[in-house]
């Protein structure tokens, strides 16, 4: 998995995504992967696959509107599925007619996101039914972290204070404070909040912690053309 | 209150929430405030590692931000991140003291400024593994006795068992899934803060003190009514609030 990351840093945007996507399938031990991103509502766009069989299961549960993509991108949580033909009909109805014509026997959905921020899914398929190992488990997570990051426009560029996947930015409860308060004064969507938030860090050449700071403290308010105006002292508290 | 009394009441509340459909974050709150009392130190913090191992603040005694970016220093050095690393609780340990202030430059001189005199760091601990840890910091110049630190561990075990004890949304099965669930929650939280400060025009601390009374007294879970705002099917106008006459 270590190969992977390092191959997802390598590469801007998501050249190459069907080599990378094999290697992942490989390391988690799956034998198809599919990353899909969040659009409008719940429909999601497959972005990165690394077979048909993973892109075919992905396609069909995002049509039908139900399935453990789905549950996973609603509860923003993981949701496994070591063996599907021994799932409770009534979970999936619809999917249980249709997944019988799939080769997917166990699939693994890890939704890919900041908080309320949802990205997108990733999803990983095995023709023969049974669990992840516990370490498969904890590599499938780190991949999604990354992808979340590539996902919200992380570039090996950005140093990591910028990044808002790194680990050192999701610790600070500040730059989700701020995320909240962007995304009501510019009336946009919360990955859009963080988006700005970035953006503004990154043309003033400041940390995003420090851009949080003042805009939770109300001395700094962007606009929607994405400059920073400080707010007059007078007008603060 | 002997301490005895106070040690049955903090029991019978802990069981009373664990059968129940509780709240983490508010739970784990809780715990915190109780852990203050019992312990008599000054703040307590339950930090959970994330994925790649980093430690995160899931509830803290109080809510204030400054608390909570004190706790978040400590990713990547104080006493929590050795003991999560060590396994081993970290006791009394004086940030007047110069090995201190060069063991953790960051760390210490800000706790420092923050008022408080010495810290302490207790596993949370899951079958042989460590999976984050409590951090206690003391402003009065006690120390914890031997029978503290065995109290705060059982404090901490009770963290533990509350985080996995926790029902999530999709019923995750999975310990890991559990953890990431815990960690996701409080996130949503801080967001929900930044966007209930600036509807309201008040500071994120207010907001969240309003949110959370709102939230207990109509008996919702915190957690589960941030994720409805975050999504916008919430009407937070029904949350009463103060808001600034005029900035």
């Amino acid at each position: 998995m270590a190969e992977v990351l390092r191959l997802l840093q390598l590469h801007d945007g998501f050249d190459n995504a069907t080599h990378v996507a094999a290697r992942a399938a490989e390391a988690l031990g799956a034998d198809g992967l599919a990353v899909s991103l969040a659009t409008a509502g719940e429909r999601a766009e497959l972005m990165w696959c690394s077979d048909d069989s993973a892109a075919r299961f992905e396609e069909l549960q995002f049509t039908l509107g139900e399935g453990p993509g789905p549950e996973a991108v609603r509860s923003g949580e993981t949701v496994l599925v070591p063996d599907l033909s021994r799932v409770r009909h009534q979970r999936w109805p619809a999917l249980g007619m249709e997944a019988a014509e799939l080769e997917a026997r166990a699939v693994f959905c890890f939704p890919m996101g900041i908080g309320a921020i949802r990205v997108g899914l990733l999803t990983a398929v095995r023709r023969i039914p049974g669990p992840m190992t516990d370490e498969q488990l904890g590599d499938a997570h780190l991949l999604a972290h990354a992808l979340t990051g590539r996902a919200l426009g992380d570039s090996p560029r950005l140093d990591d204070d910028l990044s808002a996947g790194s680990a050192r930015t999701l610790l600070h409860a500040i730059v989700h404070q701020a995320t909240g308060m962007v995304s009501v004064q510019l009336a946009v969507s919360l990955p859009q909040a963080l988006l700005r938030l970035r953006a503004h860090a990154y043309s003033s050449g400041r940390s995003l912690t420090d851009i949080s700071r003042d805009v939770v403290a109300r001395r700094l308010r962007l606009d929607n053309n994405g400059n920073g105006t400080p707010v007059p002292v007078a007008d603060k508290d | 209150m002997t301490r005895e009394q106070e040690l049955t009441t903090v029991f019978v509340e802990v069981a009373d929430s664990l059968i129940d459909d509780f709240d983490l974050i508010d739970f784990l709150h809780r715990l915190s405030v109780r852990c203050v009392e019992l312990l008599d130190v000054s703040a307590c913090g339950v930090l959970l590692a994330d994925e790649q191992d980093v430690l995160q603040v899931l509830a803290a005694s109080d809510e204030h931000t400054r608390l909570l970016e004190l706790f978040a220093l400590q990713h990547d050095q104080g006493p929590c991140v050795e003991c999560y690393q060590s396994g081993q609780p970290r006791i009394n340990i004086s940030l007047g003291n110069p090995d201190v202030a060069q063991r953790w430059p960051q760390f210490t001189p800000i706790a420092r400024q923050a008022g408080f005199l010495s810290t302490n760091a207790i596993p949370l601990r899951l079958r042989g593994r460590v999976i984050g840890a409590l951090g206690l910091f003391q402003t009065k110049d006690n120390t914890l006795s031997d029978a503290d630190t065995t109290l705060a561990q059982a404090l901490a075990d009770m963290a533990t068992i509350a985080i996995l004890q926790q029902r999530t949304l999709a019923h995750s099965e999975t310990e890991r899934g559990q953890l990431q669930y815990a960690l996701t929650s409080r996130i949503v939280l801080e967001q929900v803060k930044g966007i209930l400060a600036e509807r309201w025009q008040v500071s994120t601390d207010e907001a969240f003190a309003a949110f959370r009374t709102y939230a207990r007294s109509h008996h919702h879970q915190l957690s589960r009514l941030a994720r409805q705002i975050a999504d916008g099917e919430f009407d937070t106008d029904q949350i009463p609030h103060s808001r600034r006459a005029h900035r």
